[in-house]
């Protein structure tokens, strides 16, 4: 006789536990247990049957695999919540005595990561264990920055406390530093939400989220210490990250800070980086800070240090970014990690694509060029963006903080002035800006310097987009900006595109369509002949109940095509009807031989279409029940997708249509 | 008293040379005495060892801890035995000592002010600093302890008479002889008597014995023989503190142990481990708090973690979290026109719940980067974010990502199916109320009806032509019509009620030898039918049906034979020789299936017992088998051993019909719960397809027999549906069913749409009977 299997003992059953047992086994407290699932990175399962797997009458919700539990078991953070368990009661205890002063005494020597922002335990542990690799580290960076990022941009409350803001303020900028000095910066996004970011470090895309530098609004439901215990783990993970992403270029990590650059709101300017080996040095700070020091605009200091930083573009570009130590033995035969550029020898081969970073190089997009934000643009992104770009000289309005290579607008050395102001039309006369002593020269409203060029701030996120320098008048203050896409969208055939022109996309029918209903609308404006219409409409009455009693189960799009028509339809009539209420002789379209043919076209089009709907519906019914469920899910967000995409095709139809008519 | 000091004596004098080496170092430690001041070391030992004897303690062997432990009292001893010399050398004003106990001889204070030491010189000529004798005082609540100053014991005075002295103090020192008064002083004495004066001498001191006022009053009471002590009463009233019951035992006899007495040695050492551990650092005080508050702000260590990396399998359980979708056109801050949202869709946005939205913002246009405000939702994005990465289950989805269509099987092309009927050809009018059934004649020429009028009509099957008509019934609807199978034959089966009427109509094709032939067959058996009567049914037995001729008016319009049943006959199946036919009336119970003889005109009813109401009933096509539809089930049974072969169960609540293939092997069910059911009966008993493409119950199949491979439904929904279905020669392949078509144009009549449908012989056409009253020909 076999063996009698006992329900429970194998299987799903024992493979999941519920939270609840999860947190009994652990001997936790519920906040402790999601701080260590939060830390170690484990998270509930949906089994397969949950039926199966609960032992209790009532539907658990939140099952954990039991090896996950097992392997928190082992933890030494396990430790650390019950030593922290302990002297809680201790506190509690010596506050129920009434021994203030003891429990006051225990509790500065408690572990309090909320209060001071630093924890008494490390997840150094932890973070090894949960990224084997640092490339591991690297493809889970995403919500790591955001959340560090919108961090930093906190306002300091009970709940998030000062330091945490600061120690995340200052890992973000460090972080930034990185990118600035690798140029591994490769897109950007001005979004309603925020700015997105991407990186490229070492071939792992980073994309993250960085909030406008608003006083954020906390609403509703948010729970900080969740929040925090996310955050606490992201600046461990932050920080060996850019520890590593320093080493890697050589330089030291921590870098400088300047306490006093910073509450200046020098921002980026605060730290000062220095390489590991002094060879590396001077190279680094000419990167960093080098260029502000100076603030006279002195012509001939400018000059030299013009010839300088063309020296040392002329360095990195001939050696590589990593390859530093080497940098005073530049020979010609040295290896580059740089991609090679394919050139075909002989005409017929096929053209492969190939990355187009060793031609062009866009990390120095803007490395010729000196900037300066006026003051109501964003300082922080813009001058992240450009030096990350290659930008080496960016002055801006004193009012926006420490840091600037100059504060003088009327420096002669500036090119691009980056502005976001109306253009005042009016009030020739200085007096109008009176209120305007902010600045430190006086600038008429309409003022402009002369040989400088003038732009929005979306200039440089589409020149950063499209890794090329596009023509500012489009971008002039004042002007109707382009639209500003996001860089992050691949095309996908069939998908609607806003770059590319309306015929290029709509399908064969729309086209029909939007010619008819043009024609149509050009002879309602000259006027004709009655029957020759009234015939064709007649016609096409006909056809449409026949089409009513030959079908009855037809495609919901399909319905809707034939309700735009019958509205069209129903619409002319109303024309007539009207006309010959008034007595007049009825104004009406001729159909010329154009319209007929697009007609026909149609008709035979939908005739198609409806063989195909029938052939569809035969084919569908031999499919199996399940695989038939499968197909309509398919269908149905394909149908969405192209529904939304005919909704937006048709939107740029009537804009357009619009414009024409304007112009 | 007097043994006792002089035995102590003794030993103190014994222990003296050894306890000066044992003892020194010690003392030296805490007192910096020198070895040369044996006097006091002397004195301290001798106090020890008193408090040692009284104690009741035994030996000295931890002398030196307790020595440690006694140092402290050094310095008062030292001012007790000043106290005590002054005692001896001066003052008479001082009153004796030993007179009254409990009271404490007054110390006299210090006036060398704080210095508690003298300095002499020494035999070497060097400083030498001589402390104070040290007073032990000696708290005990020992009342006999009280020391006689004078030691000499119980012995007569009158021996010291020849000395100076009168005793010994405690010390060894001699008590010098107080100096008697001269004869001035006992006059003046004698004149001013001191208070308290007795005239008596003490005789231990020497002194004038003074007598104060309480003692003098103590006395007198003694004298008087009164109580001693006034105050005391010693026979106060008695209280009962607790209760009058007197307890048998008292609560612990056992005596207070000695522990109570004895400073623990375990405290000690425990204290002892801490103040080594303070020693030696192992335990720290506490920080001062700025030291803290520094270590706070101090950097967090960070450090090439991924030195050593190995890069690890990735689990395959681990699933990582999905990143966040990159935003899209339409969350630009400036994006094209076309994606911001027209008014109708705003309110609409705005009108759903935050919850139910398709995306959490609506896409807005800036016209400058100025004008962007803050966007409010961001902390609680983030939040949700966070939840979802801790909270949310993860599960693993394959997405297909494959073109639905690549689902679809390949089906053959409706041209490649064809020929199947698409259009009605014919629609076929006259019949008055629902046409109930129709059939087409084994030739392929003629139509036959039966409807709600009771009259039967055979139609030209391509013009639509009636060519022939009877009625033989004015109450009763015709339910079937069948025509015999045969191609020798022209005979038509009718069953109206409970008649089943076997007639020849007249028809353009038919020849006379033909309807010669079919009459013939149907009056061929009239000799048997009597003989096979009164055979089959026993007297008294009503016969199971009756074959009669119907009378001259029908027999002139071509009607032969009217064969009467129990109940009203239903269903009318033909064998395909032509010779049997089977009839079912649903309401018969047991007579529901009757198999009737033409040759013979013999009736037979198979079944003694049914279960189940009969339905259909049907001759399979090659085989002597025989299937009855119950209401549930198929059952099919063997005609020459009499028995059932296999139970067909469709799963259907209610089969309308069946049809079996001409093959043989596979058979198609109708039933009134909208279902069409193929069965392979090879494969199994079960249906191996349902079609549910009927809103509306099934009332009629039929598989062409022809040749062609279809097979159609007919339903209440007005519309036959028109079936590829094709059975394979080999066995092992599936049967191929495509639907191919849906025809429609009967009118659904109180619910009723198409009531039956036949094929054509050979052509791809067929014929159907709805309830408007009506019969078309598709093709």
């Amino acid at each position: 006789m076999p063996k009698i299997k006992k329900k429970g003992q194998a299987g799903a059953a024992k493979n999941y536990i519920t939270r609840t047992q999860a947190v009994k086994k652990l001997q936790l407290s519920l906040p402790d247990f999601r701080k260590l699932c939060i830390w170690k990175g484990i998270y509930p399962r949906e089994p397969r049957n949950k039926k199966k797997v609960s032992k209790s009458a009532t539907a658990s919700t939140t099952f954990y695999y039991t090896k996950d539990i097992q392997y928190l078991l082992h933890e030494p953070l396990l430790q650390k919540f019950r030593d922290q368990k302990v002297l809680e009661k201790k506190i509690s205890r010596a506050l129920g005595r009434g021994d203030v002063s003891d429990a006051a005494r225990f509790e500065r020597h408690a572990a309090r990561p909320e209060a001071t922002g630093k924890p008494r335990y490390t997840l150094n542990h932890v973070i090894r264990e949960r990224y084997p690799t640092f490339n591991d580290a690297l493809r889970d960076l995403d919500d790591c920055l955001s959340m560090l990022f919108l961090f930093a941009n906190l306002p300091s409350t009970s709940a998030v406390p000062a330091k945490m803001i600061a120690r995340c303020e200052r890992l973000c900028l460090e972080f930034q530093h990185y990118l600035i000095v690798s140029h591994s910066l490769r897109k950007s996004f001005l979004s309603i939400k925020g700015i997105y970011y991407q990186a490229n470090i070492q071939g792992e895309d980073i994309l993250w989220l960085v909030p406008y530098k608003f006083n954020q609004r906390i609403v509703g439901d948010v729970d900080f210490r969740i929040m925090g215990t996310f955050v606490e783990f992201y600046m461990t993970l932050l920080g060996f990250v850019n520890y590593r992403l320093y080493s890697s270029i050589g330089l030291k990590y921590p870098p400088k800070f300047d306490q006093l650059k910073d509450e200046n709101g020098a921002e980026l300017g605060a730290f000062s980086l220095e390489g590991v080996n002094m060879a590396t040095q001077g190279e680094t700070k000419a990167v960093t800070n080098g260029e502000e020091q100076q603030q006279g605009p002195d012509p001939k200091v400018q000059a030299e240090v013009d010839k300088i930083i063309k020296q040392l573009k002329e360095d990195e570009s001939k050696s590589d970014e990593t390859a530093e130590e080497d940098a005073e033995a530049d020979d010609e035969e040295k290896p580059t990690d740089s991609i090679d550029k394919f050139e075909p020898v002989a005409p017929g081969g096929d053209v492969l694509p190939q990355p187009a970073y060793s031609s062009s190089d866009p990390s120095q997009l803007f490395a010729n060029f000196t900037f300066y934000l006026s003051r109501e643009t964003p300082r922080q992104p813009l001058e992240f963006i450009l030096r990350a770009f290659g930008c080496k000289r960016i002055g801006w309005d004193s009012v926006l903080g420490e840091g600037a290579f100059t504060n003088d607008e009327s420096d002669p050395s500036i090119t691009h002035h980056i502005i976001d102001r109306p253009v005042v039309q009016a009030a020739t006369n200085e007096d109008g800006d009176g209120e305007d002593n902010q600045t430190a020269q006086k600038v008429g409203p309409n003022q402009r310097y002369p040989g400088r060029i003038y732009v929005q701030p979306q200039w440089v996120w589409d020149c950063v987009n499209d890794e090329e320098l596009k023509s500012p008048e489009l971008y002039a203050p004042g002007a109707a900006l382009p639209p500003h896409l996001s860089p992050f969208v691949k095309a996908a055939p069939g998908q609607y595109d806003p770059t590319l022109p309306l015929e290029a996309q709509q399908t064969e029918a729309e086209a029909i369509e939007a010619d008819l209903e043009d024609a149509e609308k050009g002879n309602a404006e000259d006027g004709s002949d009655v029957e020759n219409d009234m015939d064709v409409d007649e016609a096409e009455d006909d056809e449409e109940e026949e089409e009513g009693d030959e079908e009855d189960a037809e495609e919901a799009e399909e319905e809707d095509a034939e309700e735009d028509e019958e509205e069209s339809k129903t619409l002319q009539r109303q024309l007539e009807l009207e006309a010959e209420l008034q007595g007049k002789k009825v104004q009406n379209t001729k159909v010329d031989s154009k319209t007929k043919a697009k007609l026909e076209q149609r008709k035979a089009l939908e005739k198609k279409a409806r063989e195909e709907a029938e052939d569809l519906e035969r084919a569908k019914g031999m499919l199996s029940k399940k695989k038939r469920k499968l197909f309509e899910q398919m269908q149905y967000t394909n149908n969405k997708k192209s529904a939304q995409d005919e909704k937006l095709r048709a939107k740029r139809r009537k804009l357009e249509k619009e414009k024409a008519q304007k112009a | 008293m007097g043994p006792k000091a002089t035995e102590k004596k003794r030993k103190v004098q014994d222990a003296e040379p050894e306890s000066d080496d044992e003892i020194a170092p010690d003392f030296d430690g805490a007192l910096s005495q020198s070895e040369d001041e044996f006097d006091s070391d002397f004195d301290d030992n001798e106090h020890e060892q008193d408090g040692e004897q009284e104690s009741g303690s035994e030996a000295s062997d931890d002398e030196d801890e307790e020595g440690s432990l006694l140092s402290d009292d050094i310095p008062s001893d030292a001012e007790g035995d000043k106290a005590m010399g002054k005692l001896v050398l001066e003052d008479e004003e001082e009153e004796l000592e030993i007179e009254i106990p409990g009271v404490d001889p007054k110390r006299p204070e210090k006036d060398d002010g704080d210095k508690n030491y003298r300095i002499e010189k020494d035999a070497n000529g060097n400083e030498r600093y001589v402390y104070d004798e040290i007073d032990p005082v000696y708290d005990s609540d020992d009342s006999d302890a009280q020391e006689a100053p004078n030691t000499i014991g119980n012995i007569p005075m009158s021996f010291y008479d020849s000395y100076p002295h009168i005793g010994y103090d405690i010390n060894g020192k001699k008590i010098m002889r107080p100096a008697t008064g001269d004869a001035l002083d006992a006059l003046l004495d004698s004149i001013e008597v001191p208070k308290g004066w007795t005239g008596l001498t003490d005789i231990h001191t020497g002194n004038p014995l003074n007598l104060n006022d309480d003692e003098l009053e103590l006395v007198r009471r003694v004298q008087m023989g009164m109580i001693p002590n006034e105050l005391e009463n010693p026979y106060p009233e008695t209280v009962e503190y607790f209760t009058g019951i007197e307890e048998k035992m008292p609560l612990s006899a056992a005596p207070e142990p000695k522990r109570r007495f004895l400073p623990s040695k375990n405290e000690a050492k425990k204290i002892m481990k801490l103040v080594r551990a303070i020693r030696e650092g192992r335990i720290l005080p506490y920080k001062p708090p700025e030291e803290r508050e520094k270590e706070e702000e101090e950097e967090e260590q960070y450090f090439d973690i991924w030195q050593d990396e190995v890069p690890q399998e990735v689990n395959p359980l681990h699933i990582p979290a999905p990143k966040l979708p990159p935003p899209g056109f339409d969350m630009s801050y400036n994006p094209p026109a076309e994606y911001l949202p027209t008014k109708e869709e705003r309110e609409e946005w705005e009108k759903l719940d935050p919850e139910e939205r398709e995306k959490e913002y609506l896409p807005q246009k800036y016209d400058s980067l100025r004008k962007v405000p803050g966007y409010g939702e961001i902390v609680k994005e983030r939040f949700e974010r966070c939840m979802d990465l801790y909270l949310a289950p993860r599960v693993r989805k394959n997405r297909l990502n494959i073109d639905p269509n690549s689902l679809l099987p390949k089906l053959p092309s409706p041209s490649e199916l064809k020929p199947f009927p698409t259009v009605a050809q014919t629609v076929f009018r006259g019949h008055d109320g629902r046409v109930r059934s129709v059939a087409i004649d084994p030739t392929g020429v003629a139509v036959a009806s039966g409807g709600d009028d009771g009259t039967v009509r055979v139609w030209e099957l391509l013009t639509g032509r009636q060519v022939w008509s009877v009625k033989l019934s004015s109450e009763e609807a015709v339910n079937t019509v069948r025509w015999r199978p045969a191609k020798d034959s022209f005979i038509l089966s009718a069953a109206v009620g409970e008649d089943v009427y076997l007639m020849v109509p007249t028809h353009a094709s038919v020849t006379p030898a033909l309807d010669q032939a079919s009459r013939d067959i149907l009056s061929a058996g009239f000799g048997y039918a009597t003989n096979g009567q009164q055979h089959g049914a026993a007297p008294g037995k009503e016969p199971p049906a009756k074959w009669a001729r119907p009378g001259a008016k029908l027999e002139d319009e071509g009607v032969l034979i009217r064969i009467t049943v129990r109940s009203t006959v239903k269903v009318i199946n033909w064998h395909r020789k032509g010779d049997h036919f089977a009839t079912v009336s649903p309401s018969g119970q047991r007579s529901s299936v009757a198999i009737h003889t033409l040759s013979k005109h013999l009736t037979q009813i198979p079944f003694r017992k049914l279960s189940g109401l009969a339905q259909t009933a049907s001759f399979h096509p090659l085989r002597p088998l025989f299937f009855v539809a119950t209401q549930r089930t198929i059952r099919c049974y063997d005609l020459q051993k009499l028995e059932l072969v296999k139970v067909v169960q469709p799963g259907a609540k209610w089969i309308s019909s069946f049809d079996i293939h001409p093959g043989g092997d596979n058979l198609i069910v109708g039933s009134y719960d909208k279902r069409l059911l193929w069965h392979d009966l090879d494969l199994s008993i079960r249906p191996y397809k349902t079609m549910r493409f009927h809103s509306e119950a099934v009332r009629q199949v039929k598989y062409h027999r022809g040749g062609l491979p279809l097979f159609a439904d007919a339903s209440d929904d007005g519309t036959l549906q028109i079936f590829h279905g094709k059975v394979p020669n080999d066995q092992l392949e599936n049967p191929t069913i495509v639907p191919v078509k849906v025809l429609k144009g009967h009118k659904v009549v109180n619910k009723l749409g198409v009531l039956d449908m036949d094929w054509h012989p050979r052509e791809p056409w067929c014929v159907s009977a709805g309830a408007d009253g009506t019969i078309r020909l598709w093709m």
